[in-house]
């Protein structure tokens, strides 16, 4: 009868203090009852398979749920029409789940593993880098050392740096490389008659036409690449930034980055007392002409963009003398993933020439290769040879002359917050 | 004598239970799991240790608390006021009040993001009102993204307003009419009756209401994220921000922000609800 006390007493009229007290222990209870389920057991998962035979068997009906950022029609489509019914050939079935920022796959996984939820994770493949790449390796959320196992890893160069680390993160075999991108700035050719060609030159075009030109506000992925484009600028060059970060380095170093944006900050749109929230929201200030030079991190849209006249037929991409930042895009694999064999095989495929080669046409995605052309047979570097050129887009050897290396991604969080305290809130 | 009630409030407690488990499942162990978030037992990585660091490390947190609470004030307000005429206009049932209560009650399905989407086109600088009115986008005022919040606070208040109309109309459809009446027989003009039949009836559903659309103002952060400014920001886009921080240790950062807006909305909705008693409509 005991038991029924606490209850007889919360439905009788009683002192408030005696309602908040089982409430109160209840809380705990319930607290306590979760947390005890979310001890942190995230021991990483080694490889599981001794060859690529192995894996093919394991993969077999698997489904395997790729979550990618969603506001790329052109990537939508792609996964959609050409990698997953090559993936179906093999027998994996390829579901694409949109998200609206690649941290929702990385937060999805960290949830589960806190919850304990360590072998059927809703995530079996995420597109990725840099410093969501490295939060999930920090937090063991990832499944490593399975890329060696991919045949199609021998047509990838295995010194290339931008493939060997992930913004200054050893990538050990806990990704497979998908596509190479370059920052790219872009401008309207009848407006803007004699484009500027280094960095320092679009900063000061921006002075000289005030309310033309502005950035995304930080930490948006492309505007907190502007501002490591302009911290290289304002320091003389990528080879004065040491890409692996210090409080030293940054002390010395972003005070000039800051300045120079204070000083802009007048002359860009609305003066710079509000900034676009995402490069979704500075592309449209492009597209309805309240500016006249813009950026992107991923200038393989801007074609298809040009087409269905999004964007102005006189849109150019910009090439600058300083070179621009270029990464790579990977695919990992959760730790906590239930179909890791069949993601395995979709991570293969797409490194495929014949994926590779589709991606790349600008009529498809336009995504620039990651294989490495030197070690193709004549055939297949025909097929890259082959591709349409597009008209607004510049080939990737004449965009990426001269290109930086990413920073370590440690510089990120530290390079954004320092601008929304500085700069945002001037 | 003593074993009746007993037995009555056991069944009672059994009867509720099957609603009350999932609620205080859902409600209070996301409460529970932030809290202990916050204070640093519920790390990503390394071993759990009892720290109150979260709650002083966000910086600027005074001001975003300020903007939060100034949003959801004024929104609430303009909400408060509008639904209250507005559910006056949907109770006397003429014509105009009909479709009013149609456009209320389809206000109210359209989720608040694409509210804030539809207020972004409608708004923005080189939006639809400004095409229609064929301003340049340099001359329109900065309603999205400017410094009054004006679009955001639009936003809240458009959709609560219809929220709370229609709360109020269902408590007062019931019971109006004979009140009305006898009012009007005994003379009283439209104004008086407003002010002591319909406002006094009406009071404690607009409160009840006027509650509930502050606490979800205070706490969404979509509207404010798209439609808002970059600086500074409410404590709801604070803690999604620091929630979706690549570094590991923003974790109990966010946790600690969605605390503080909790204890702020607790402490406010609780001054409501000491006001509800005292109404003499709700005893």
């Amino acid at each position: 009868m005991q038991i029924w006390l606490p209850f007889r007493r919360a439905a009788s009229p009683t002192t408030a203090r005696r309602r908040v007290l089982p409430a109160l222990a209840t809380a705990a209870v319930t607290a306590l009852a979760l947390s005890a389920c979310s001890a942190p057991t995230t021991t990483p998962r080694g490889p599981e398979f001794f060859d690529w035979a192995d894996v093919q068997i394991a993969a077999e009906g698997q489904t395997v749920k790729l979550w990618m950022w969603g506001g790329d029609d052109q990537g939508n489509a792609y996964v959609d029409d050409v990698l997953a019914p090559a993936a179906a050939v093999q027998g994996v079935t390829l579901e694409r789940v949109p998200i609206a920022d690649t941290k929702d796959a990385l937060n999805r996984v960290f949830t589960e593993l806190q919850a304990g939820r360590n072998t059927d994770g809703a995530v079996d493949l995420v597109w990725i880098n840099g410093d969501n790449f490295r939060t999930g390796k920090q937090a063991d959320a990832w499944f490593c050392e399975w890329t060696d196992l991919l045949p199609n890893m021998t047509l990838v160069s295995d010194s290339d740096p931008l493939l060997t680390e992930d913004f200054g993160t050893p990538v050990d075999g806990c990704e497979a490389p998908w596509h190479k991108a370059q920052f790219s700035f872009v401008y309207n050719e009848a407006t803007v008659p004699n484009p500027p060609t280094t960095i320092e030159g679009i900063l000061d075009w921006a002075e000289d036409n005030p309310g033309r030109f502005t950035y995304p506000a930080a930490p948006d992925f492309t505007g907190s690449a502007f501002l490591r484009e302009v911290l290289y600028s304002v320091s003389g060059g990528y080879e004065n930034v040491p890409s692996v970060y210090s409080d030293d380095a940054f002390a010395e170093l972003s005070p000039a980055l800051y300045e120079r944006l204070d000083q802009l900050a007048p002359s860009l749109w609305r003066e710079g007392s509000t900034y676009p929230a995402t490069s979704e929201q500075l592309t449209k200030l492009f597209a309805d002409g309240e500016i006249d030079l813009m950026m992107t991190y991923g200038p393989a849209t801007l074609t298809a963009l040009v087409e269905n006249g999004t964007l102005p037929e006189t849109t150019r991409v910009l090439t600058v003398e300083d070179g621009t930042l270029g990464n790579a895009s990977f695919f990992g694999i959760p730790s906590n993933s239930g179909n890791i064999a069949g993601a395995m095989v979709v991570a293969n495929e797409a490194l495929s020439v014949e994926q590779q080669v589709a991606k790349a046409d600008p009529a498809v995605w336009g995504q620039f290769t990651v294989l490495d052309l030197d070690v193709l047979s004549a055939d297949d570097r025909a097929l890259f040879d082959a591709l349409p050129q597009s008209p607004v887009v510049p080939s990737f050897d004449i965009l990426s002359q001269n290109a930086n290396p990413e920073l370590s991604a440690e510089w990120v969080p530290a390079l954004d917050d320092g601008w929304r305290t500085t700069i945002a809130a001037r | 004598m003593q074993s009746r009630p007993r037995r009555h409030g056991m069944r009672a407690t059994l009867l509720v239970l099957p609603a009350i488990i999932p609620v205080a499942i859902v409600v209070i162990g996301g409460i529970g799991t932030t809290v202990v978030q916050s204070l640093g037992l519920m790390p990503l990585v390394g071993a759990p240790a009892l720290s109150t660091d979260a709650f002083g490390s966000a910086d600027d947190l005074l001001g975003s608390a300020l903007l939060s609470l100034g949003i959801a004030v004024v929104s609430t307000a303009i909400a408060a006021v509008v639904g209250f005429f507005t559910a006056v206009l949907i109770i006397s049932g003429n014509w105009g009040g009909r479709i009013v209560g149609a456009l209320s009650a389809a206000a109210v399905t359209v989720p608040h993001l694409v509210g804030a989407a539809s207020v972004g086109l409608l708004l923005s600088d080189s939006g639809v009102l400004a095409r229609i009115l064929g301003i340049p986008p340099e001359s329109w005022p900065a309603l999205v993204a400017g410094p009054t919040w004006f679009a955001v606070i639009a936003e809240y208040a458009w959709k609560e307003s219809a929220f709370v109309a229609l709360i109020i109309v269902g408590t007062l459809a019931t019971r109006i009419t004979s009140y009305d009446e006898t009012a009007a027989v005994l003379g009283a003009h439209r104004g008086a009756r407003l002010r002591f039949v319909v406002l006094p009836l009406a009071a404690p559903s607009l409160l009840v209401a006027s509650a509930i659309a502050f606490a979800y103002t205070l706490g969404s952060y979509e509207v404010a994220w798209l439609l808002g400014k970059t600086y500074p920001e409410p404590l709801s886009v604070m803690a999604l921000r620091l929630f979706n921080s690549a570094s590991l240790t923003a974790r109990p950062e966010a946790a600690a922000v969605a605390v503080i807006t909790l204890l702020l909305t607790a402490a406010i909705v609780g001054v409501a609800m000491l006001g509800l008693r005292r109404m003499r409509a709700w005893q």
